[in-house]
C-alpha cells in the first residue's frame, strides 16, 4: 500500500446529472474521507436577473427535464405571492393534478430505470448489463411496468400542459386553461392500471428487501434531521403546508415553520469542491444540521398520507423502526408509497366537482416587491424565492433545491457505504456500485440543484494521503 | 396510431442540432394523421418503445456531427445486439431492440441524418444546413410516401 491514496469514481453513472466520487484512504489503507462532487454548473439565479417576473415559471422549467412541473410550481407560487392574489380553487387542484403526475414519473423514472437493475440483478451484477436492458431480460414485466408507469405520469402533463416536457400550462394566477372532460375522463380511465402497476411493484419491492439487508445497514443508515411540507393534520402533501421536521427518533423538533421564511431556519453552506451547495438546519449550526428531504424525510415527518392503500402502506412503513427509518435504502420504498399516494389522490382530485369550473386564474399586476414560493419536488422540498422593481423585472433569486439539502447526507452515506465495502488501493464492480447505488437512493438531480450542460457521468479516485491517484475508475 | 412515426430528435437551442424540429415542422400538414405522426423531442427516451410498437414504420431525424456539413445519409436500422450503458439518452438502434424485446415490435426503422457544422447555443442553423433543409425534408418525405404505398398489415 502505497502512502497516502484516494480512489476517484467519474462519472456517477444512472443519476441526473454530472458529478465525480473521491475516496481518501489513510496509511492502513482504509476509507477516511469521501466527497461526492458536482462537476457541472449552471447560474440560473444570475441569468434570470433582468426578465419580467411572468416569465420566470416557463424560464425555471427549463432548469430540468425531469422535474420541470415541480420549478413550474414553486415558480408559479412566488409569482402569486408577488401579485399578492388568491388563486382559483379549480386552479390549485389542477396545480395538485400537474404536480401528482410529475412525482409519479419522475419516481418510476428513478425505480424502474436507474435503481431496479440493482434491485433486480444485484449490487454485484455486470456493469454492462445493470441497465433496463438488463431488467427487460431478466424480468420483462418489470421493465414493462416501469416504461407504461411513466407513460401514464407524462401523459397526465401532456393532456393539460400540452406537452411532456417544460409545459407552460402554470402561470402566476393559476393555470391557462381548464380541464377538458375529455381529458379528465381519459386520465380517470387510465388509473386503474396505473394503480396495479404500483400495487405490483411494491410487493415486488417489499420480497426483494430481505437480500439487502447488509446495504440496508450501511447505505446512509444514520442519524439525522428529516424535513418537509405537511398539511395542518400533518398528511402527506406536495403542494401546500406548513414545513415540518422531526429528529432521528421521531420526534418533532419543529412544526408549524412557514415556507416563506425558510432564510430563518436553512442556511447554505458552499464547499469549495463542489458547485452544490450543502443546506443546514440553522438552529444546529454546520454540520450537526444535516437533514434530509424527499420520500423518505416526507413519509417520516407525516403522520398519515390521506388515502386508502397509501395509509396502510405508510403505517407497516413506519413499523420498520420505532425511530424515524434512517436508512436511505428505504428511499425506494418511500418513492413506491407515494407513487400509490399519487394515483389514489389524482383519483380523488379528478372526480372532484369543480375540477372542470373555467375560472382557472386570477389576474393582478404586482402588488409585491418580494415573494417566495414552496412545494415538494419529487427529490424533496424545493423554495423559490424572487424580488423585483417596481416594473417588475426579476432583481434577485434564489433557489433552494432538494439535491442540495440532501448534500451532507450524500456525503456521509458515500463515506459510510465506502468504509464498509472499500478497501486496499484497489476497485472492484461491486464497491463501485454500491458507492454509486446509494447516492442513487436519494435520486439526485444535479441539473436542478446546481442551477448544466450536463451529461450523465461518473467518475471515483483512490487518493493516498498524499493526493497520489492509486486508482480510477470511469464511466462515460 | 399512424402507420408511421416520425421521431425528430435534437436540442433546438444548439444550433444546427435543431434541424430535426425544423424539419418535422416543414413536414407538418403533409401527411393524414392516420398515415404519419411526428413528433420533436430533446432526446429518446425507453418510453418510445412502446410508441414504436404500435407503428409499421418509424423514421428517426437527427443532426450528425460526421461528414461534411449539409450531407445527408440514410439507412435502415437493426435492432442494437449490445446493452447501452444508460437509459436517460438511446440511440435509435437502442430503442428498436428494446421494442423488440419487450413488445414483440416488427417496426420496420429508418434514420435520416443531416451533418451539422456548429453545434454551439443559437436557435438559428448555418447556412450549409439551412441550404440542405429542403432536401433533407424532400428525403424524408420520400421514405414516407414510398413506405405509405406499401399495402397495409391487417389487423
Amino acid at each position: 500500500m502505497k502512502q497516502g491514496s484516494s480512489i476517484v469514481i467519474d462519472p456517477v453513472t444512472r443519476i441526473e446529472g454530472h458529478s465525480k466520487i473521491t475516496l481518501h484512504l489513510n496509511e492502513d489503507g482504509r476509507v477516511e474521507e469521501a466527497r461526492f462532487h458536482v462537476t457541472q454548473f449552471r447560474g440560473f439565479e444570475k441569468l434570470c436577473e433582468g426578465r419580467p417576473f411572468y416569465e420566470m415559471p416557463s424560464l425555471m422549467a427549463r432548469i430540468c427535464g425531469i422535474c420541470p412541473v415541480s420549478h413550474l410550481i414553486a415558480s408559479a407560487k412566488a409569482c402569486d405571492s408577488l401579485l399578492a392574489v388568491k388563486i382559483p380553487p379549480t386552479a390549485d387542484k389542477l396545480r395538485r393534478i400537474f404536480g401528482l403526475a410529475q412525482v409519479t414519473q419522475s419516481h418510476a423514472l428513478s425505480l424502474f430505470h436507474l435503481s431496479s437493475p440493482d434491485l433486480l440483478l444485484g449490487m454485484d451484477a455486470d456493469p454492462a448489463t445493470s441497465n433496463i436492458f438488463g431488467v427487460a431480460q431478466k424480468n420483462p414485466e418489470l421493465a414493462l411496468d416501469g416504461i407504461r408507469l411513466r407513460q401514464f405520469g407524462q401523459r397526465i402533463i401532456e393532456r393539460l400542459g400540452g406537452k411532456r416536457i417544460h409545459p407552460a400550462w402554470i402561470v402566476p394566477g393559476g393555470v391557462s386553461e381548464p380541464l377538458t372532460e375529455a381529458n379528465r375522463d381519459a386520465i380517470l380511465s387510465a388509473l386503474p392500471d396505473a394503480l396495479a402497476i404500483a400495487e405490483r411493484t411494491l410487493e415486488w419491492f417489499k420480497s426483494t428487501m430481505e437480500r439487502f439487508r447488509e446495504e440496508i445497514s450501511v447505505f446512509g443508515n444514520f442519524p439525522t434531521l428529516f424535513m418537509g411540507i405537511v398539511k395542518k393534520d400533518n398528511g402527506l402533501t406536495f403542494y401546500d403546508g406548513k414545513i415540518r421536521i422531526v429528529d432521528a427518533s421521531g420526534h418533532v423538533v419543529a412544526d408549524d415553520l412557514d415556507p416563506t421564511k425558510y432564510s430563518d431556519y436553512i442556511g447554505e453552506k458552499v464547499e469549495p469542491w463542489s458547485y452544490l451547495k450543502s443546506s443546514y438546519y440553522k438552529p444546529n449550526g454546520f454540520p450537526d444540521g444535516i437533514y434530509r428531504v424527499g420520500p423518505l424525510a416526507r413519509l417520516n415527518v407525516a403522520d398519515r398520507c390521506g388515502t386508502p392503500r397509501a395509509d396502510q402502506e405508510l403505517a407497516e412503513f413506519h413499523e420498520l423502526q420505532r425511530t424515524a427509518v434512517l436508512s436511505s435504502f428505504h428511499y425506494h420504498h418511500a418513492r413506491l408509497i407515494e407513487i400509490l399516494y399519487c394515483i389514489e389522490r389524482l383519483e380523488q382530485l379528478l372526480n372532484d366537482p369543480e375540477i372542470l369550473s373555467k375560472h382557472v386564474r386570477a389576474v393582478a399586476r404586482p402588488n409585491e416587491l418580494e415573494g417566495v414560493g414552496a412545494a415538494e419536488a419529487p427529490r424533496g422540498t424545493l423554495f423559490h424565492h424572487y424580488k423585483i422593481d417596481e416594473q417588475g423585472l426579476i432583481r434577485w433569486v434564489n433557489l433552494i433545491i432538494a439535491t442540495g439539502q440532501n448534500n451532507l447526507a450524500m456525503n456521509r452515506s458515500v463515506l459510510q457505504v465506502a468504509k464498509h465495502y472499500v478497501h486496499g488501493n484497489r476497485l472492484t464492480p461491486g464497491m463501485l456500485n454500491r458507492v454509486e447505488a446509494v447516492i442513487r437512493c436519494y435520486d439526485p438531480c444535479l441539473s436542478c440543484s446546481t442551477h448544466a450542460l450536463g451529461q450523465m457521468q461518473l467518475q471515483i479516485q483512490l487518493l493516498s494521503p498524499t493526493g497520489e491517484v492509486l486508482d480510477e475508475v470511469s464511466r462515460s | 396510431m399512424a402507420r408511421v412515426l416520425i421521431i425528430a430528435y435534437g436540442n433546438p437551442m444548439r444550433s444546427d442540432d435543431g434541424v430535426a424540429w425544423r424539419a418535422a415542422a416543414a413536414l407538418q400538414g403533409r401527411f393524414s394523421s392516420d398515415e404519419v405522426e411526428i413528433v420533436s423531442i430533446h432526446q429518446l427516451t425507453p418510453e418510445l418503445a412502446e410508441t414504436i410498437h404500435r407503428c409499421e414504420a418509424v423514421i428517426f431525424v437527427d443532426a450528425a456531427n460526421n461528414g461534411p456539413p449539409g450531407q445527408i445519409s440514410s439507412a435502415e436500422i437493426r435492432p442494437l445486439q449490445t446493452q447501452p450503458r444508460f437509459s436517460h439518452q438511446l440511440s435509435p438502434d437502442a430503442i428498436v431492440a428494446l421494442a423488440h424485446q419487450l413488445f414483440g415490435a416488427r417496426t420496420h426503422a429508418f434514420s435520416v441524418t443531416l451533418t451539422g457544422a456548429c453545434f454551439d447555443h443559437g436557435e438559428s442553423l448555418s447556412p450549409a444546413v439551412e441550404a440542405a433543409l429542403p432536401a433533407l425534408v424532400t428525403r424524408i418525405e420520400a421514405l414516407v410516401q414510398q413506405f405509405l404505398l406499401l399495402e397495409a398489415p391487417p389487423d
